[in-house]
């Protein structure tokens, strides 16, 4: 089972998300991300894997802003 | 031991905003970091941080978690050496293209012009021209294609657009000759026009990259005065040698005769002669003893002393320098965006007259239609080239900021040396500007009983040794010849403008200015005003000692004039600019100093936004208002007026706050800074106009408009050589800025 969490983001450009593509890769309840930069709020779509007991958005929120960047839920 | 470092350090890694954002986010985040602030333009951070919390090379493991890098293992100095050593390398490689591309060139221009018949000589063209184009002149193409990806252009575009379609109809006349000779034309080739297209330009960029590297000279010259290494003095008394970048605030250093001091400081023991004429401006070398202040990059001469290391690293005297030259140098004055606004349009322009003189030619001109519509476009795109247009104004703000430099005259940006010389209006602050702000006591009259005076005198050194008025300095220094002690007071309070209250053994003690007597009341005897009024006449300034009910004495103070003020004030009325005078002080004062310095208005008793206020009085009258001031009580009226100046050995707020801060605090250095501006301007319009002529004479020419009365056509290689020749001229015409007087 998996769950669709979407959050408005500051990762700006190509850069940006080659910073926070490593922490994302690594998190193992995070199937699958992306991250919209095109869009104004830099929206970031993240796929959880529910069956993990770590997944929250919490989690996601923790894990972005220790790369710096800010991030809230939309 | 806790300390907080503040450091700047460069950042890698940082490509938009939102990166810069996230590096300090994550630098704020570390245990320890007081505050982090990313300059994204330099790619550098001022990280300020608890050295016993947290370490430089752990916010660099920090930011390498995700992806950035912080630089800690270079310290400044390093940094520099290493950027000027790769700005040296980079010139030697154009250098050695510059050379190769014309060894390459040469044959085919010859070859070209004398022996076309030459069997297989399109070939042997086409052979050499190949590495010039695809080797040396590869940097234009690839950065046209970066600018095409980005929407934009820039002189490259054109380089690129002019040698790659003389370089592709060569080409396409080498391989397909029968294409033309079936039509019964000759197949023309342009190989000489693209290689030495190519070639000029390398060369003119070179002489351009080398005259840019002259330009900073001034900085040099200032980064030379930080020594490398001191001796440190270690607690148990033995030395050791250590680089400067490990000094750290509180170590006790020592200082040998002849060598530069490392960082500001304050002596400990031992004495000598302290030369600080880079400073100070002050050729006598000052006496350095215990408790006397010293700072980098001034020089021993003679007897060695040890000092207490107090600012380290960027925050020596010396440092600030270089760092509000090096800032003014990178900064924009208005008429550059102006230039950057030309530039931006000016390219699209060109490309369209090319078009428009190709079509020109294709529809009237005859059988060569075909190869005199290209010849001709290649030429206006050549000519056109606006690099001399991008150098007009940062090279001029470039050598005119270092020759101030040179001069003593520390301008903070760009905008105020392109203002100044507008200025017709002069405020001048009248203490530490006019005089020489070192007040002191020259009569003293005690209304008290003489066995009361030793007591009051106690109470009146303690009042004034909590004051920070420069007034204060003067009683106290008086007092302490006389040896008197301090004692105890309470409830201490400064009132803005009037003086200073206090309470001792419940008494309320008062130490101001006439107004601060009107308040409380206290009325004098006719003799005494006779007497206030004497010595009033005399520039001197009467300050009051009372109590709740009577005055107890009277200091009369003066402040000597400068020496210079006079003639200087007399050069800026010559010039035509309307000279002021401001003071807090009284007006009998403000008359008599005016008066010795030919100064026509001046304003006494002015508060601190008062000054302000009157600087926004004559900017309504449309005035180009100028401020010099040195005092904490100025920086408002310097913040609003049009040009700023600082006078040196003023308050760090005022340097900070001003434009223009002079180092040493003579006002012969303002007429100077005036000139200076003046012919910073006059160079950005000389080369302006160098940049602009070649175009408005070659872009004409180039597409052919003669040819039709006397059949004249722009050979493309003249035109890559007139272009070369624009830049170098506005680039040379800058450097004379450096060897002109501007006494």
């Amino acid at each position: 089972m998996e769950t669709v969490l979407k959050f408005k983001t500051s990762i700006n450009c190509g850069s940006c998300v080659a910073k926070v593509s490593p922490r994302l890769n690594d998190s193992n309840f995070i199937e699958s991300w992306d991250v919209d930069t095109k869009n104004p709020d830099k929206i970031l779509t993240v796929h959880l894997n529910a069956a993990n007991p770590d997944a929250s958005s919490d989690a996601v929120q923790a894990l972005i802003k220790g790369t710096g960047f800010s991030i809230e839920s939309c | 031991m806790e300390s907080v470092i503040k450091n700047s350090y460069p950042v890698t890694g940082m490509s938009c905003a939102s990166c810069a954002g996230s590096v300090e986010n994550i630098l704020k985040a570390q245990d320890g970091v007081v505050n982090a602030q990313v300059n994204f333009a330099s790619a550098s951070v001022l990280v300020e941080y608890q050295s016993s919390e947290v370490s430089a090379e752990a916010l660099k493991t920090a930011l390498n978690g995700v992806g950035f890098d912080l630089m800690i293992e270079d310290d400044q100095d390093d940094v520099r050496q290493k950027l000027e050593r790769q700005k040296i390398g980079e010139l030697n490689e154009l250098k050695s293209h510059v050379i190769q591309s014309s060894i390459f060139t040469f044959p085919i221009m010859i070859i070209a012009m004398f022996y076309m018949d030459l069997p297989y000589a399109n070939w042997i063209m086409l052979g050499l021209s190949v590495p010039v184009i695809f080797i040396y002149g590869r940097r234009f193409f690839i950065s046209a294609y970066q600018q095409v990806k980005i929407h934009k252009t820039n002189m490259d575009t054109l380089v690129s657009l002019s040698t790659g379609i003389a370089f592709i109809f060569s080409l396409f006349n080498t391989l397909f000759p029968e294409y033309w000779t079936h039509k019964g034309l000759e197949a023309h080739v342009y190989y000489e026009a693209a290689t030495a297209i190519i070639t000029f330009i390398l060369l003119g960029k070179f002489l351009e990259e080398k005259a840019k590297l002259n330009t900073s000279s001034a900085i040099k010259k200032l980064i030379g005065m930080q020594p490398k290494t001191v001796i440190k003095v270690a607690q148990d008394g033995s030395e050791q040698q250590i680089p400067i970048k490990n000094v750290m605030k509180g170590d006790l250093l020592l200082v040998k005769p002849g060598e530069k001091i490392p960082v500001d400081g304050r002596v400990q023991d031992g004495s000598s002669f302290v030369d600080e004429s880079m400073i100070s401006g002050e050729p006598v070398p000052v006496e350095a003893v215990a408790g006397h202040a010293v700072f980098a990059g001034t020089i021993n001469q003679k007897g060695s002393f040890r000092f207490v290391a107090e600012k380290v690293g960027s925050e020596t005297v010396l440092s600030q320098i270089i760092k509000m030259v090096q800032e003014a140098q990178g900064s924009k004055a208005p008429v550059q965006k102006l230039v950057d606004k030309i530039a931006g349009i000016f390219v699209p322009i060109v490309i369209g007259i090319a078009i428009f003189t190709s079509i020109v030619w294709l529809i009237f001109g005859g059988e060569e239609a075909g190869t005199m519509a290209m010849l001709a476009s290649i030429t206006v795109l050549i000519i056109a080239c606006p690099c001399a247009l991008g150098l007009a104004t940062p090279t001029a703000i470039m050598v005119g900021v270092g020759r101030g430099a040179e001069n003593n005259i520390l301008i903070k940006d760009a905008e105020s040396l392109e203002l100044a010389h507008k200025i017709n209006a002069l405020v001048l602050d009248k203490t530490g500007t006019i005089t020489e702000g070192k007040p002191v006591v020259t009569d003293v009259i005690w209304l008290s009983d003489k066995e009361e005076e030793v007591t009051l005198k106690q109470i009146l050194y303690s009042i004034e040794k909590r004051s920070e008025h420069p007034l204060a300095g003067a009683v106290i220094n008086k007092l302490e010849n006389e040896k008197i002690e301090a004692v105890e007071i309470d409830g201490f309070e400064s009132i803005t403008g009037r003086g200073v209250s206090a309470t001792v053994n419940n008494v309320s003690y008062f130490v101001g200015n006439q107004a601060l007597l009107k308040e409380q009341y206290a009325s004098l005897s006719e003799g005494l005003k006779t007497k206030i009024n004497a010595l009033q006449d005399n520039a001197k300034t009467v300050i009051y000692f009372t109590d709740n009910k009577q005055v107890l004495a009277l200091f009369a103070i003066t402040d000597k004039i400068k020496d210079t003020s006079k003639q200087a004030i007399h050069t800026l009325r010559e010039q035509g600019i309307d000279v002021y005078m401001l003071t807090g002080d009284n007006e009998q004062t403000a008359k008599v100093v005016a008066d010795q310095v030919d100064i026509l208005h001046y304003k006494a008793n002015m508060m601190p936004d008062e000054k302000a206020k009157f600087v926004e009085e004559l900017q309504k009258k449309g005035l180009i208002v100028g401020m010099v001031g040195d005092g904490i009580n100025d920086s408002h009226a310097l913040a609003q007026a049009d040009v700023s100046i600082a006078m040196g050995k003023g308050s760090d707020i005022a340097i900070d706050v001003a434009k223009i801060a002079l180092i040493t605090s003579d006002l012969n250095l303002i007429p100077k800074a005036l000139r200076l501006s003046k012919q910073t301007v006059r160079t950005v319009k000389q080369n302006l106009f160098w940049a602009f002529i070649y175009n408005l004479i070659g872009i004409p020419l180039a597409a052919g408009v003669l040819y039709a009365f006397n059949g004249f056509m722009l050979n493309p290689m003249l035109a890559a050589a007139a272009m070369a020749f624009s830049s170098v001229s506005v680039v040379s015409n800058s450097l004379r800025l450096k060897w002109q007087s501007i006494n």
